[in-house]
């Protein structure tokens, strides 16, 4: 058994018997970790706030090899993030970003993801109004780029070819944009040509400043972005705090 | 499967109870004198049978309503709202409010696919739209992330009734559950509620 010091996001957490929690934890140098913090739910106990969703800090965990289950030693709190309490959507985001982390990462360490649902909790934490909503849509895009499942942006999703410019058909199903002939005759969205190149400064990270939305185009990037993941990620399987946040809307 | 094997995999469904202490229950049951067992069985069963929520704050009692909604004495005007009906217990022993509850049950967590409409909220705001006076609805749901969520959605959803609402104070622990703090902090923290903000 190996004591491991390393970074660490809280993703979730639940109750364990009568006075334990388990914790799902994205950590820089041990990726994704299931650990038991023994007496957590002990009126004084020594985890006391720190064990709570999206907080961050240092995490003592035991590592036993081939164990699923490691043990929390110590979590050293460095930042709560209880702003995104105050929001329901930002709360309701909060919770998609962990649930895809939960879901669709590994115990390989991954530092750059771990540096991206940084980045966006705290980004998320000071966001409000339109802002809120972009950021939204930017980071959960992000999140896709940062698990390995970008979409296909300039060439066709299905045969490779150059997509032209302008307003351009979207393929959940092919996973990206398509050429004209790969989307001829068939039933796919349209996407504008300002949303397409919005699409692409998301998952390429180069967006700069805040473009605002009609109410109807965040909705149609909202279930764009809902069955992409569950097409491509989820694989049909349920996805409750994205279900959760689409469903605010 | 014997009744054996039935008793063990009952009692091993229950909150912080393994196989090992469920195996461990169920021969010292079998240990004891018949009339003792049987009393614990038609106690369950009486438990099943009679206790339901309050038809009006979702409490459990034992009749349609519950003593606190029936008292006559406690204030209309005035709601405490918890997550679970075993969060009144503690704030009744703190002894600092005297006015009606209300029981979500449960609080928001996406993860878990807890949304609002799985929580008792509409039954909330309709019953604070049916008082005549101004309302204070004091939002005791517990001081973890998700609490301060559900607290955090129900002030948005009660704006239109223009009641006041409240949220107790910490002094709570963090991350902790109301049913584990005693009754002085809680009481301090009911008096020292603050004003959600808008
Ligand atoms: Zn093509
Ligand atoms: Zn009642």
């Amino acid at each position: 058994m190996t004591l491991v010091t390393t970074p660490a996001i809280v993703l979730h957490s639940y109750r364990y018997g009568e006075t334990s929690k388990i914790v799902r934890l994205l950590t820089l140098d041990l990726g994704l970790q299931s650990v038991v913090a023994k007496g957590a739910m002990r009126p004084k106990s020594k985890f006391g706030a720190s064990l709570e969703a999206h907080s961050e800090g240092a995490a003592h965990i035991y590592v036993k090899p081939d164990r699923e289950l490691n043990t929390l030693g110590e979590f050293e709190v460095n930042q709560l993030r209880r702003e995104l309490a105050g929001n329901v959507e930002r709360f309701a985001l909060a919770g998609v970003l962990a649930e895809l982390v939960i879901k669709f990462s590994s115990s390989e360490p991954h530092p750059q993801l771990y540096v991206y649902l940084h980045s966006r909790l705290n980004q998320l934490c000071g966001s409000t109004g339109e802002q809120l909503v972009v950021d939204g849509i930017l980071s959960l895009w992000g999140m896709i780029r940062e698990l390995g499942y970008a979409p296909a942006l300039t060439e066709c999703a299905a045969d490779g070819r150059p997509v032209s410019e302008g307003d351009a058909p979207f393929s959940v199903k092919d996973g990206g944009f398509l050429c004209d002939d790969c989307a001829l005759g068939r039933r796919l969205s349209m996407v504008p040509a300002a949303d397409r190149r919005f699409i692409g400064h998301a998952i390429e990270d180069t967006l700069e400043g805040i473009p605002v939305f009609e109410e109807n185009t965040a909705a149609a990037h909202r279930r764009l972005l809902s069955r992409f993941i569950h097409y491509h990620l989820a694989e049909g399987r349920e996805l409750k705090a994205l279900d959760y946040w689409e469903a605010l809307n | 499967m014997s009744a054996i094997d039935d008793l063990n995999a009952e009692l091993a469904k229950l909150p912080g109870i393994g196989r090992k202490t469920a195996t461990r229950l169920t021969y010292h049951l079998l240990k004891q004198p018949k009339p003792t067992v049987e009393r614990l069985a038609s106690t369950l069963r009486t438990l099943a049978e009679k206790v339901h929520p309050c038809q009006k704050c979702g409490n459990m009692s034992e009749s349609v309503l519950c003593p606190f909604c029936v008292d006559p004495r406690r204030d209309d005007t005035s709601f405490c709202v918890v997550e679970e009906s075993s969060d009144i217990d503690a704030i009744e022993k703190a002894g600092e409010f005297r006015g009606r509850y209300h029981v979500l049950g449960g609080r928001l967590s996406p993860l878990d696919g807890i949304g609002p409409e799985d929580l008792a909220i509409d039954a909330l705001k309709h019953r604070v739209e049916q008082v005549d006076a101004t309302v204070e609805v004091i939002v005791a749901t517990n001081p973890s992330m998700e609490g301060e969520a559900t607290a955090t959605y129900l002030s948005g959803v009660l704006k239109t009734t223009g009641a006041l609402v409240t949220r107790i104070a910490l002094g709570l622990p963090v991350g902790g559950d109301l049913q584990y703090a005693d009754a002085v902090t809680i009481g301090q923290a009911m008096a020292a509620r603050r004003k959600m903000p808008e």
